[in-house]
């Protein structure tokens, strides 16, 4: 294209300053965008933080059952301490010297009594892989398939945590639900409320077991049910002592009320 | 314009590449409603004998036997019935089959078991509470307890055992196992005062007065047994200290008139009960020392049966006649703010809860000719005013009484001119009697 432009044009072109306004003005877009991300991601992420596992229907918990124990769960041995481990390579083992032949003299005298065995004819097998064992190795070896112990979660769905809490100590998110059935009054909820209607809550559980800083997280759009859930985690004296093997001073629960 | 479509799109880019993935620094947990509320399944395995003393075997009988019974009892247990548990007794951690108890039939989620040995007089148990379902960590409790060796320790000691786990598992609300029930039995000829332990297990007779003594109520520290007794000069609140094994004064409740139904509040510093010494009956609040005596009803029509709020220990929900049948009825200390509960019927005997939240009551709510109804127990949600029915169709049932977990509830029961003492689940299921001589009346469950 450029060649077909007079010489003249050309040179216009050239003197012609570069437009910089444009792609400036893209730039601070762009990078204001970015750092406009950041700090939006890091403001609402510290608004919404329980949300760890999606929107998932049993208030962000999950519920894993293995199909079969034959799942080949990834070892956890040490690692070997061969060369894929290692940066380096091994050297290729050195070829091994061939065997000195027993040289054979046609001219000796044969020993009485001594039945010399007829040497085979070598013929060559091109069909017969030579066994390579100069190779580096590199680590190729079966996997190794420990029996590995898994468990089920304790009681049903509940129990799978951030932390390990819920692994750890089913029993007590267990207690949690336990008193909380029988301390929520789904009679003080208005009947018009639909059927499936969620409030999540968030509140803290201290070392004596007393629930603290009930705070609604996600509204059900009646506030009857939100008040009732709300009511029905404050009415709980305690939840028990937090068990003594977990070291934390406080517990945070997510809990909801369905109606 | 394609500049600004590019920049929009790297911004969506930008955002999705952070994701809403979440770094926490604290435990959470995250639960709900309708995620699984059953009860707790749990097995009570043998408890393992150690050494060849002659009393072990028997120590061992009546601990297993009561161990089975007070976690039977909780109200919050499935129990694993002996039949499927499986037939080992696992003696320490390192003998237990986790997957053998949690594996059908015995199905446990919780296994109690340990051992226990009885050596030169002494018991010693060490229990443990585990997990079946956690592998890493498993136990949930483990104690250990040095005991004289004699039927009573044993029983004790599986008592304090099961309470443990009862505390544990229940939700931080202590268990009953170890408390006491008191009530009056006839069975010597005069009506005395007598205590049990909640199972019914070691009745004895507390009282030898050779006179009527009614409503036996126990103090909040287990020392004093306050009573109504018909003495020289008519009804009379009495007080007998089982520390010192004899009745000690109480000035209050003797002034004249009948005075009966007393009640502690559960701070064990004052006394409420009904008293006729200014015309009809009235609510009278006295210290425990009985000073300071105050009269907090006057109406017209006999109040009787004063119940604390053990919560607050600022309110009394007591019985009125003052509208003809005797109600239901609360109202704060001072005698102020008076709320009627029953709506008709005939309501007696009030216990309030532990929790505060409900009362307990004895109700014949179709009462009159033509209108043959039961006298049953009642349990009333003192904020909605609901109620549910208890017990039902079996005999005349009174004088309820809270234990105090809050989850049980003891009562008397006549069936045919003979009258026990029952007790049941506060929602009316796991019915028991646990007095079988005599007659037996007016049970009061200890506060712990």
């Amino acid at each position: 294209m450029n060649t077909l432009l007079e010489g003249g044009e050309q040179l216009e072109r050239e003197l012609t300053p570069e437009p910089v306004v444009g792609p400036a003005v893209g730039s601070f877009v762009l990078h204001g965008a970015l750092a406009g991300s950041l700090v939006f991601y890091a403001l609402v992420a510290g608004l919404f933080h329980h949300n760890s596992w999606g929107d998932s229907g049993a208030g962000g918990s999950i519920q894993v059952s293995l199909v079969s124990t034959a799942i080949p769960l990834p070892s956890d041995q040490p690692p070997n301490q061969n060369v894929l481990a290692t940066d380096t390579p091994s050297q290729a083992p050195v070829q091994p010297a061939p065997k000195a032949k027993q040289a054979v003299e046609d001219t000796a005298i044969p020993i009485l009594g001594k039945h010399k065995k007829p040497q085979p004819i070598a013929t060559a097998k091109s069909q017969q892989q030579p066994v390579q064992n100069n190779r580096a190795q590199y680590g190729e070896q079966a996997g190794s398939q420990m029996t590995r112990a898994t468990q089920t979660g304790p009681l049903g769905p509940t129990s799978v945590s951030d932390g390990d809490f819920g692994s750890r100590f089913g029993w007590y998110v267990t207690q949690i639900n336990a008193k909380m059935a029988i301390s929520w009054y789904k009679g003080e909820v208005d009947p018009r409320t639909p059927r499936g209607a969620r409030v999540y809550l968030t509140f803290t559980i201290r070392r004596d077991g007393s629930p603290t800083d009930v705070q609604i997280d996600r509204s059900s759009g009646s506030s009857t049910l939100d008040r009732s859930c709300q009511r029905g985690v404050q009415r709980v004296d305690s939840f028990g002592n937090l068990p003594p093997a977990y070291t934390q001073s406080t517990l945070k629960v997510s809990y909801y009320c369905e109606y | 314009m394609k500049a600004y479509s590019r920049i929009l799109s790297l911004f969506a880019l930008v955002l999705a590449g952070f994701g809403w993935s979440q770094l926490q620094a604290q435990d959470w947990v995250h639960t709900g409603t309708n995620l699984g509320n059953d009860r707790i399944r749990i097995a009570a395995a043998d408890f393992k004998p150690v050494g060849d003393d002659p009393q072990t075997p028997t120590l061992k009988a009546a601990f297993d036997a009561t161990l089975y019974t007070d976690l039977a009892n909780a109200g919050i247990f499935d129990l694993v019935s002996k039949s499927m548990a499986p037939p080992v007794m696992p003696g320490a951690p390192q003998e237990i089959n986790l997957a053998q108890w949690s594996a059908d039939p015995a199905k446990a989620s919780m296994v109690a078991f340990g051992a226990l040995s009885a050596n030169s007089g002494r018991l010693v148990v060490y229990g443990w509470l585990f997990d079946t379902h956690n592998t890493v960590s498993p136990q949930v409790l483990g104690k250990q307890y040095n005991e004289e060796a004699s039927q009573d320790m044993a029983r004790a000691v599986a008592h304090r055992f099961a309470d443990e786990i009862i505390y544990r598992l229940g939700g931080g609300i202590n268990g009953i196992a170890e408390t006491k029930i008191y009530f009056v039995s006839s069975r010597t000829g005069s009506k005395e005062i007598w205590a049990m332990d909640y199972d019914g297990q070691n009745q004895h007779a507390i009282t030898h007065l050779g006179a009527i003594s009614l409503s036996p109520r126990i103090s909040p520290d287990n020392s004093r047994l306050a009573f109504a007794s018909m003495g020289r000069d008519g009804w009379a609140i009495r007080m007998y200290s089982l520390e010192l094994g004899r009745t000690v004064s109480f000035p209050a409740g003797t002034a004249g008139g009948s005075n009966q139904s007393p009640a502690w509040s559960a701070d064990g510093t004052k006394i409420a009960f009904s008293s006729s010494r200014s015309g009809s009956p009235s609510i009278w609040v006295a210290d425990a020392s009985g000073a300071n005596l105050h009269r907090i009803t006057s109406f017209k029509g006999p109040d009787v049966s004063p119940t604390w709020n053990p919560r607050t220990n600022a309110q009394i929900a007591w019985v009125s006649g003052r509208t003809g049948l005797p109600q239901i009825y609360t109202m704060d200390l001072d005698g102020a703010n008076i709320q009627r509960m029953t709506d008709g019927g005939y309501a007696i005997s009030p216990s309030w809860s532990p929790n505060g939240q409900a009362l307990t009551f004895s109700w014949n709510r179709k009462y009159g000719p033509g209108d043959p109804g039961g006298q049953d127990i009642y349990y009333f949600d003192i904020a909605s005013k609901r109620w549910l029915q208890l017990t039902h169709e079996s005999g005349s049932n009174d004088f309820p009484s809270w234990a105090p977990d809050g989850r049980h509830i003891v009562f008397e029961r006549t069936i045919g001119g003979r009258t026990q003492i029952w007790s049941m689940l506060a929602d009316g299921t796991q019915q028991q009697e646990l007095t079988h001589t005599g007659n037996n009346f007016m049970p009061n469950w200890s506060w712990k």
